[in-house]
């Protein structure tokens, strides 16, 4: 495990991409601290919360290859011929691009240095969205793991987490649609049934939302079981990754 | 030690090896030889377990690969017909990355880099970036990367493809070196290369084991099969008679008839065919036929598995 | 021929069969343990691992709260309705402080209450079905919540769950300064549960102050609050249980006099607070001063002012702390409370004797007070000096139910100037409501005490966060680290090219 992560975590900065990935979210971290700070309220819960929205630009570029470049050169044949187990390959490539994160989020201890030094506060909310910004973090990357895992192009990789982090940052919007959608759409048969199932569908979609479970963090409010519902979901794509990756020597295609 | 017993692999519907069974001894180097797409790099492939057989069972040193893969994998050194390199690494880089990937204690550590990058011959290039390498570096650095943590069994599944000749010498002759401390398999397409460096050669075709041999067996069978390509300036029918008189010469072929010059295949009934070519170079020289080339042919592996399977009866009576 | 391969593949499949059932099933499998696992800590531990973190609890309810659900008869429904839909992102919105409130009433209510949303516009019966006679005119107040029990409604705007600095209120900015959403829906909902102990009638018409403060406190202790607007035929209403004047600019006229001066003979419960401002520095409350000498007390026309340094606030001597004294030590826990531009309070030179006066609220020894004119300049000869002042009075005749009366000499206890900027937590709010108690004493069921909570600021110290530091984070954060990065980036890329 320690040998991947190092090897990926170095290797983000022998390429360009780490390099560039931790200017994108120093730019934006700085854009969005910027414009707080020059109206003299600088709500660092509310930095973070606008800096969560750029998980899908910044995930994909960090993820997309860890696993997909091995199967283009061939290396991958490492991970299943030597000595280690490939849920170590999978949780040391996690752990780097994590831990990538986690340089980036230098940036925001910076700002609140500033914030504090000026006067601010960093309020218990700022601390519950740090948390949650965390695990979030973590399911993301396991989302893009797993999309860097189903290809050998970085490119589709990179695409099809952008799409997937995508559907999860507008999973409320699309649940409402698709409730209202049901609604209207078969409200001429049963007008109650059509309601109650249309709402019924928005709300299991929302249920899925892990931005309004997190929500309350903000407010001061730490809800353990939404934190778990985040790990859960990273641990499910982590297990469909290696899925994926112990398939490759079964698979008969 | 590796033992093989009943592989198969299917493919949808396509079985890419039918059921093969052989042993790797301790100390000997076994020739793996078949035709592209005779199953050659599967098989390898599920003795280092990079992929799962469809049935069957391989043991490394006593451990299975399915049941036991760690312990088996630690037997094994793989050098992949594409060598599993990171072309943004450096040597040095890459190779401590595959010390940490197989466990190897810090403190055997510098003293194994040293011996490997000495044997293999890349202390020159041990600062550069991989993807700036030639290709006979890059093998070798693949060879590097199978050596590190002592396996006791290295598995190079075709090392000298894609190299010029003087590359395709080295690398053997780096194979002969690593012999006398390793069980290696070597696969290959080209037979000659086999015979010079194995011990003991597994011939497969179509998925099937053609033959298991010693080489000097393999010599034994293959004799009688010796042919020289002859072409010369003169009147083919006439040669072909004249030919098939000279002692040694079992069978002249006419193959191509062209108003330039004749060509003609002869197969020749010794193995030594020095006396036969200097007996044909007299026949053409007393007849004032000039000779425009004369070598000697490598028989191709179809004709091998063809005279292996209908030669074994012979060798019988 | 055919048949027969199919079968011998499945024979030869066996073991890659029996990897794909296992990988499909480990993975259903650990979906199953997933949801299970979410389901338990959501439904189950849920409550008992979430944490309110937040500063002053803004999103837990009270044990006052807690306790007076409790309190509530088991089959009770409260139906709490918003108007509106559920919105998804609360954050920096007026329900920020409502909603996850509201989920934790639904949590300790233990089905006693219920918290939905329905978006009138889409189901616009549901204004019938929660106020069928239309007296609320929900329809145009979209943005609140209905609470319901049993037939009674009770309307709570977002508005009403906050209190705003009255600075900025006065330029139509809504700046809040303290969440008031437990301490508005707890009193509703005890409202409407309980019913109100006892109406108070709140004189208008005399100044401009609103009295936004003063219905708050009145209703978070149950009790019913009303106008009593200035006219013609100004009548005290039978009902009426506490009649307050809260700093009138002008005097009172003759016939309210008349109709007060009665009241307080039948026993009544008067609350007076009066002070200096811009508008009434010359008035000196004549006819007033009528009406509470009834009761033995006089309200001088004389700013105090307080030459003890140590009861001076920032240096002011208008702006004082003053002392509990007597009993009313006991009606708060500091001794010391807020006063501004007070006037002096005192007991009449020739008291009746069937009238008991108490000093309540006093300044320092070493207080003066000093008369000023129409365009509040010093009166000369005015200057009194080296004394103790009272800045408020308790009058309280004899018997049974004896007329009552509080003359506070500053509007610090009842203003909304004062309120807004300090907040329902305050010691004067407190004071004010054991005031209120013991005017109302006879007729008060038990009252919940609900405190109000801080909201957050992330306001920068001002002269730190200049134009010119702005620019500087600009510069940095944004152009040079990223600048840097991306060139330490090329470099790197360049240099290990050519390795």
């Amino acid at each position: 495990m320690t040998a991947i992560f190092k090897r990926e975590f170095l290797s983000y900065f022998r390429s360009p991409v780490g390099y560039v990935a931790i200017a994108l979210f120093s730019f934006l971290s700085g854009f969005v601290f910027y414009t707080q700070f020059a109206t003299g309220v600088v709500d660092i819960a509310g930095e973070v919360i606008s800096l969560r929205s750029f998980f899908f630009v910044i995930v994909p570029i960090i993820t997309m290859g860890l696993l997909s470049e091995d199967k283009k050169r061939g290396t991958d044949v490492l991970y299943y011929t030597t000595p280690i187990n490939l849920f170590n390959v999978i949780i040391g490539k996690v752990l780097a691009a994590f831990c990538l994160y986690v340089i980036m989020f230098i940036n925001v201890i910076i700002h609140i240095i500033v914030t504090v030094n000026c006067g601010g506060v960093v309020g218990v909310g700022a601390i519950g969205t740090i948390i949650v910004f965390f695990f979030m973090a973590f399911m993301f990357i396991s989302i893009g793991l797993f999309a860097s895992a189903i290809t050998d192009n970085q490119i589709i990789s990179a695409i099809v987490s952008f799409v997937l982090i995508l559907i999860t940052q507008i999973l409320g919007t699309i649940g409402d649609y698709l409730g209202s959608a049901f609604t209207s759409m078969f409200s001429g048969i049963n007008t109650k049934i059509a309601g109650t199932v249309g709402s019924a569908i928005s709300s299991a979609i929302n249920w899925l939302d892990p931005f309004v479970k997190t929500q309350d963090f903000r407010l001061g409010i730490f809800s353990v079981s939404s934190l778990v519902f985040l790990v859960s979901v990273g641990i499910l794509f982590l297990y469909l990754t290696f899925r994926v990756l112990d398939k490759k020597r079964w698979s008969q295609a | 030690m590796i033992e093989i017993n009943n592989l198969v692999k299917r493919y949808g519907d396509k079985n890419a090896v039918k059921g093969i069974s052989f042993t790797v001894n301790d100390g000997e180097v076994l020739g793996f030889l078949g035709p592209n797409g005779a199953g050659k790099t599967t098989t390898m492939n599920i003795i280092t377990g990079y992929l799962s057989s469809t049935s069957g069972t391989v043991k490394v040193n006593g451990h299975d690969i399915l049941e036991e893969p760690e312990l088996a994998k630690k037997e094994i050194g793989y050098l992949p017909e594409n060598p599993p390199l990171y072309n943004d690494m450096t040597v040095k880089e890459y190779l401590s990355f595959i010390c940490d990937l197989k466990g190897v204690e810090k403190e055997r550590r510098k003293n194994m880099l040293d011996n490997i990058v000495a044997m293999v011959k890349i202390s020159d290039v041990y600062n550069r970036l991989i993807g700036n390498l030639s290709k006979g570096y890059k093998q070798r650095v693949g060879i590097a990367q199978a050596l590190i943590g002592n396996p006791s069994i290295l598995i190079l599944d075709e090392p000298t493809v894609g190299l010029d000749p003087n590359q395709i010498i080295e690398i053997r002759r780096l194979i002969k070196t690593l012999s006398k401390n390793h069980s290696i398999v070597i696969s290959s397409h080209i037979l000659s290369e086999i015979q010079e460096i194995a011990d003991r050669v597994v011939i497969i075709n179509h998925g099937k084991i053609a033959a298991v041999d010693t080489i000097s067996d393999l010599s034994k069978r293959l004799s009688g099969q010796s042919k020289i390509l002859l072409t010369f300036r003169g009147p083919i029918k006439d040669a072909v008679t004249k030919l098939r008189t000279v002692k040694g010469i079992a069978a002249a072929v006419s193959r191509v008839a062209d108003s330039r010059y004749s060509q003609v295949e002869l197969t020749i009934a010794a193995n030594d065919t020095t006396e036969t070519r200097i007996a044909v170079f007299e026949l053409m020289a007393r007849e004032g036929w000039p000779i425009l080339e004369m070598r000697s042919l490598d028989p191709s592996l179809e004709e091998v598995f063809l005279s292996i399977t209908s030669g074994k009866g012979g060798v019988k009576s | 021929m055919s048949k027969l391969v199919s079968t011998e593949n499945k024979k030869t499949d066996n073991r890659s069969d029996k990897i794909k059932l296992y990988s499909i099933g480990a993975v259903v499998i650990l979906i199953g343990i997933l949801v299970i696992v979410n389901v338990l800590f959501e439904k189950i531990l849920g409550k008992a691992l979430t944490f309110d973190f937040s500063a002053s609890l803004s999103n837990t309810l009270s044990q006052d709260t807690i306790d007076y659900l409790d309190s509530l008869p088991s089959d009770t429904k409260i139906q709490i309705t918003g108007l509106f839909e559920k919105p998804s992102n609360i954050s920096g919105t007026r329900y920020q402080y409502i909603i996850p409130l509201l989920d934790d009433y639904v949590r300790s209510g233990k089905g006693k209450i219920s918290v939905e949303y329905v978006d009138a516009k889409t189901h616009p019966n549901i204004i019938s079905q929660l106020d069928p006679t239309g007296s609320y005119d929900l329809a145009n107040n979209l943005d609140s919540f209905v609470i319901k029990y049993n037939d009674k409604i009770k309307l709570v705007s977002p508005y009403d769950c906050y209190s705003y600095d009255n600075d900025y209120l006065s330029q139509g900015y809504y700046y809040v300064v303290g969440n008031n959403t437990e301490y508005t829906f707890t009193n509703s909902m005890f409202i409407l549960t309980q019913g109100y102990s006892c109406k108070a009638y709140v004189i208008t018409g005399l100044n401009d102050d609103p009295n936004t403060s003063l219905k708050n406190i009145l209703e978070g202790m149950a009790i019913e609050y009303n106008e009593l607007a200035v006219a013609e035929n100004f009548v005290i209403p039978e009902d009426c249980d506490l009649l307050i004047l809260n700093g009138p600019d002008s005097d009172i006229s003759e016939k309210m006099l008349v109709a007060m001066t009665q009241y307080m003979k039948n026993n009544g419960k008067l609350l007076v607070s009066v002070n200096y401002n811009i508008n009434n520095t010359g008035e000196e409350f004549f006819r007033l001063n009528k009406l509470l000498n009834e009761m033995n007390i006089n309200i001088d026309p004389a700013l105090i002012t307080e030459n003890d340094p140590w009861h001076q606030l920032g240096g002011y001597t208008t702006d004082t702390s003053v002392n509990t004294v007597g009993a009313f030590v006991d009606y708060v826990q500091t001794g010391a409370l807020h006063s501004t531009f007070a006037r002096s309070v005192r007991e009449v030179d020739t008291p009746a004797p069937s009238i008991s006066v108490y000093p309540v609220l006093v300044t320092s020894e070493n207080a003066a007070t000093v008369g000023v004119d129409k365009n509040g300049n010093e009166i000369a000869g005015t200057y009194v000096s080296e004394k103790q002042f009272n800045v408020c009075m308790f009058a309280a005749g004899e018997g049974e139910d004896p007329a009552k009366a509080f003359v506070f000499g500053t509007t610090n206890f009842t203003s909304d100037e004062y309120i807004t900027s300090y907040g329902l937590n305050d010691s004067n709010v407190t004071f004010i409501k054991s005031c209120i108690r013991e005017l109302t004493s006879t007729k008060m069921v038990t009252v919940l005490d609900i405190a109000t909570k801080n909201v957050d600021n992330f306001s920068l110290t001002p002269e730190k966060a200049t134009a010119s530091a702005a620019t500087a984070i600009l510069v940095i954060f944004m152009i040079a680290i990223p600048v840097i990065l991306v060139a330490a980036g090329i470099i790197v890329y360049t240099k290990r090219k050519n390795l």
